[in-house]
């Protein structure tokens, strides 16, 4: 926001602040709190301040403006606004048109897919299941397996439809591999010991 | 109707006698006194006094007048009202005018034992007078009115009686002309036209205050009070009197400071609905968060239009390419297309665009750079999120790289890292827009009593 504001509005901005004398020195008469009174002008100088300046940036955005009062600011935004959003909508209308027009091959996923098995043999990613106890009936698990489309979320759905959650957790993809690294913890206070949930865990991803 | 452009002379007026001369002097005056208060509008110093700078401001008022009356002409057939009835015009008594001593004292109602009009009993109204800064002065014999203000300074007095009575009009003088202030026109005869005119310079007054202040105000009346007596409080008066005078008449097409405030209210919600996140109501965040309303528009508008320009680029590459078996690496190369073509602007730039959204119990934050889009969620705990988030996003072919998150105290924050499908239309909005539709769709179907 630019320091430099337009003679006009300074000088109204002042005399703002000479009304504000004016019923500040009202005030006196009637309360003592003379301190308070010299905040409150303060906050109040700095509010209307405020509220100007963000004027002055909000005009500086719309091209197309009418007169220069607040009124008017505001309802040019309004129509600025409203013209914006309907560009939107037609450009994104077109953008859909144009998809449904051009039909594209996915031939891309499946090379995805043989590059993965690929890359992990490359690099020596064994797919892993690791099961710690922690804390009382939770568990934290680390699984690696290999990258397929859809693959987080079909562990998940797995792990979800069987009662586990996993709350705090880390997900990471590399190399045609998914390590999956997380706290798990039975739903509805179930709880299976580790080397059951390793054996559920290497049942999950046997299937994926 | 009246050849003189600027001085009320008072002695002439006596001279002419009742009746038909009254109404006309006291129109030009209320013209002159609604010129001066418009002005005053502009200079709002108070708290000046002093003697020195009479004979310029004089100098300058008389500018000023001569200015304003041509902008005056509007204000007649309001006036024209006022003088139509002048029974109406309640204490102007014509004998009041001889003795140079018409008190709208508040405080001193004996002095015009004319008050025929009633203060209480009369509606409010925008308060014309406050305009009228009136100096109080006690007998000022060669001027025919006087306006006494209670705790107005003998100072103005002084300057006022220094006034040859041939510029009697500048006795409704504020002390704030000795100001040497350069004039606004501009600003002013800005004012005055956005104003409906006669009736509105209250309202135009108090719009100019609130232009950079709020609306102290109390039904219209607004007042300075007076610290250094420039402004009267009995401004209702005055403007009782010239309602006076309209009941009867068509309503004119006015706006009166309430209505100014609630029209002006009204902008501010409307400007609010048209926000898709709104924060807090108070009306510098609404201008705020229209304001970064407005650049999340202008970046999406951007995004789609670069997105349209790479498919109709990646469309009529296949078209010329049809044999061609690598169709796919067509949207690379569309990125490093020939600079010279001037139409294809857009496909060598790289794609950015962000955005946020928030709902009730949702929080999302989507970026796009290139091709990588990353999504960021805050969402308060009670669904599994990770599940229906992954959902979405494949559905959208967005292919989830990496997430990271968990449970912050009562909510669950999530950052996804992903990669968008080439030839995908898929623009910052609309992913936003669907995940935020999931994720209240879902919290919505949890009944509230469950809890994990």
């Amino acid at each position: 926001m630019e320091e430099t504001i337009s003679p006009e509005m300074e000088f109204l901005g002042s005399a703002s602040d000479a009304l504000c004398i004016a019923q500040a020195r009202r005030r006196q008469v009637y309360d003592d709190n003379s301190m308070y009174k010299s905040k409150n002008l303060h906050a109040e100088r700095r509010r209307r301040q405020k509220l100007g300046d963000r004027l002055l940036a909000l005009r500086s955005l719309v091209p197309i403006i009418t007169n220069m009062n607040k009124a008017t600011i505001v309802e040019d935004a309004i129509t600025y606004i409203q013209m914006l959003q309907r560009n939107v909508k037609v450009l994104s209308d077109q953008l859909l048109e144009m998809d449904s027009l051009s039909v594209q091959e996915d031939e891309e996923p499946t090379r995805d897919e043989i590059n993965a098995s690929e890359q992990m043999k490359k690099y020596g990613i064994k797919e892993d299941v690791k099961v710690t106890g922690i804390d009382g009936n939770k568990l934290w698990i680390r699984v690696v397996f290999e990258k397929k489309r859809g693959g987080i979320t079909k562990f998940l759905e797995a792990s979800t439809s069987l009662g586990f959650e996993l709350t705090d957790t880390n997900v990471t993809t590399s190399k045609g591999a998914i390590l999956v690294s997380s706290c798990f913890k039975g739903i509805y206070g179930n709880a299976l010991g580790v080397e059951q949930t390793k054996k559920l865990l290497q049942e999950i991803i046997r299937n994926m | 109707m009246y050849e003189e452009p600027g001085c009320f002379d008072p002695n002439n007026f006596t001279a002419e006698g009742a009746g038909s001369g009254f109404p006309q002097a006291v129109q030009k005056q209320f013209e002159e006194n609604m010129d001066l208060s418009v002005d005053e509008l502009s200079y709002h110093h108070h708290n000046h006094q002093e003697d020195a700078a009479v004979s310029a401001m004089e100098s300058e008022l008389q500018k000023h007048l001569a200015f304003k009356v041509e902008n005056c002409d509007n204000n007649t057939h309001m006036l024209q009202q006022v003088v139509d009835d002048p029974n109406q015009l309640l204490s102007y008594d014509h004998a009041n005018w001889n003795t140079g001593d018409i008190g709208f004292n508040q405080g001193d109602p004996e002095q015009n034992g004319h008050r025929s009009f009633n203060i209480n009993s009369l509606p409010q109204t925008p308060d014309l007078l406050n305009l009228f800064h009136l100096p109080s002065s006690s007998l000022l014999p060669n001027s025919s009115i006087s306006f006494a203000n209670s705790n107005h300074d003998t100072t103005s007095l002084g300057f006022i009686k220094d006034l040859p009575a041939s510029h009697s009009t500048s006795v409704l003088y504020d002390p704030l002309f000795h100001l040497n202030l350069p004039p606004q026109s501009p600003l002013f005869s800005e004012l005055f036209q956005s104003i409906p005119q006669g009736y509105s310079l209250p309202t135009s007054r108090g719009g100019a205050s609130s232009l950079f202040g709020d609306e102290r105000d109390s039904s219209g009346v607004t007042a300075y009070q007076d610290g250094d007596g420039g402004m009267l409080e009995f401004t209702r008066d005055m403007a009782c009197i010239v309602r006076r005078s309209e009941t009867g008449k068509k309503k004119k097409p006015f706006t009166t400071e309430r209505q100014r405030r609630e029209q002006w209210n009204d902008k501010f919600e409307a400007l609010r609905n048209m926000v898709p996140s709104p924060t807090k109501s108070d009306r510098a965040s609404i201008v705020g968060d229209a304001i970064e309303y407005i650049k999340e528009l202008l970046r999406t508008v951007n995004e789609i239009k670069l997105l349209a320009e790479r498919k109709r680029c990646v469309r009529e590459r296949s078209k010329r390419h049809k044999t061609e078996d690598d169709a796919g690496e067509d949207v690379k190369n569309c990125n490093i297309w020939p600079l010279g073509d001037p139409e294809q602007s857009y496909i060598g730039s790289l794609r950015s665009s962000w955005l946020q959204r928030k709902s009730k119990d949702t929080e999302v934050d989507v970026r796009i750079i290139d091709d990588e889009v990353t999504i960021k969620l805050f969402q308060r705990k009670k669904i599994d999120c990770l599940l229906f988030v992954s959902k979405v996003l494949e559905e959208l072919k967005l292919d989830l790289h990496h997430v990271a998150g968990g449970h912050i105290g009562d909510y669950y924050s999530f950052l996804f890292n992903t990669k968008i499908c080439e030839g995908s239309s898929l623009y910052a909005g609309a992913i936003a827009n669907k995940v935020i539709e999931v994720m209240d769709r879902e919290y919505a179907a949890v009944p509230p009593t469950s809890s994990y």
